[in-house]
């Protein structure tokens, strides 16, 4: 988690640190595809943002009980702007 | 000099020491519908925004709207004001982008079919240099601008009510559709349509995703492991990072 951190971030003392703990438990492959996924969620969150993109239907009804009991519903785009609906 | 894993301080799996390099050159190479030198400047301006210390882009952070503070971004200087803005937008705060800014952005700066081109070569810079600085390596040069002009596409069958841009509608039986959603409309979930109104910039991003994640038919396969992480392992950073993105989807 802290290497998921430090790698999107800006705090080089951070990312070597983390680094090297992911190193230490995972090996240097392990590194590699941390960096991978640290990397691919870091550029596809930012393809999702700013297309606009919804939730597909299935995913939103999965998700439905989890994100009414965590609040997440109040972040999406129709919660921001005020109009009171579930992100979709 | 062109981006290359053979220094690289830990083992760099081969379908990535592939892909990433070809995605890199990619964004040197004339686009759609932006120039070589575009597309090189929008990658600039990508990396300048990621590292700086943009004042605007901090008060807009910090600010209950980010739509309520103007000023002028620290920026190199290269492109137009406008698509400046958008880039530092798209790195700083992407989880608060609304539609009426895409609207009022492609009503006023430029076109559809550019922002999604210039979205495209800001998440593989952002893409390449987060593994590059996840591993220990330096950001990669950037690419020299080569010669010749944009070669226009516009995908036949586009869908204008999914998301904000145009996407590539799943249900036509054409070649783009066969490309970018193989297994048919079930396949086609929506980031996998994002970027199919610029053909060429989905095609990119997705070589580069594909590598760096897993393919669908590994993701759904929990009874086997095929990175040195586990599928769990996988999801819990990229929730988190998704988290720290406030990337809802």
């Amino acid at each position: 988690m802290a290497f998921a951190e430090a790698a999107i971030g800006t705090d080089t003392a951070a990312l070597d640190a983390a680094r090297a703990r992911v190193v230490e438990e995972l090996g240097p492959e392990g590194l590699c595809d941390t960096a991978a996924i640290a990397a691919l969620f870091n550029a596809i969150d930012r393809v999702a943002d700013s297309t606009g993109i919804p939730l597909e239907e299935e995913k939103a009804s999965l998700t439905e009980t989890m994100r009414e009991q965590l609040g997440i519903n109040s972040f999406g785009r129709h919660g921001m702007e005020g109009m009171g609906q579930a992100a979709e | 000099m062109a981006l290359s894993f053979d220094a690289a301080p830990v083992p760099v799996r081969d379908d990535i020491r592939q892909a990433l390099p070809n995605v890199w050159a990619a964004i040197g190479k004339p686009g759609t519908w932006l120039t070589a030198e575009e597309r090189v400047a929008i990658a600039a301006e990508t990396r300048h925004a990621y590292g700086s210390d943009c004042a605007l882009c901090a008060e807009r952070k910090e600010a209950l709207s980010p739509y309520a503070v103007d000023g002028e971004h620290d920026s190199l200087g290269d492109l137009p004001t406008a698509w400046i803005d958008i880039i530092h937008r798209i790195v700083s705060d992407p989880g608060r982008l609304m539609e009426h800014w895409y609207e009022q952005v492609t009503t006023n700066v430029l076109p559809d079919t550019k922002y999604v081109e210039l979205v495209g070569v800001v998440v593989c810079t952002v893409g390449v240099d987060t593994f590059c600085r996840g591993i220990g390596m330096d950001a990669p040069d950037l690419p020299t601008p080569q010669a010749g002009e944009p070669v226009p596409e516009t995908p036949e069958h586009l869908n204008r009510e999914l998301a904000w841009v145009p996407t590539l509608d799943p249900h036509h039986d054409g070649p783009l559709q066969k490309e970018f959603f193989p297994g048919g409309p079930p396949t086609a979930a929506h980031i996998r349509r994002a970027l199919t109104y610029v053909p060429a910039t989905a095609r990119s991003f997705w070589e580069m995703a594909n590598t760096l994640y897993l393919n669908g038919q590994q993701m759904r396969d929990f009874d086997n492991e095929y990175r040195a992480i586990t599928h769990a392992q996988i999801e819990l950073v990229a929730g988190r990072v998704s988290a720290l993105n406030q990337c809802v989807y």
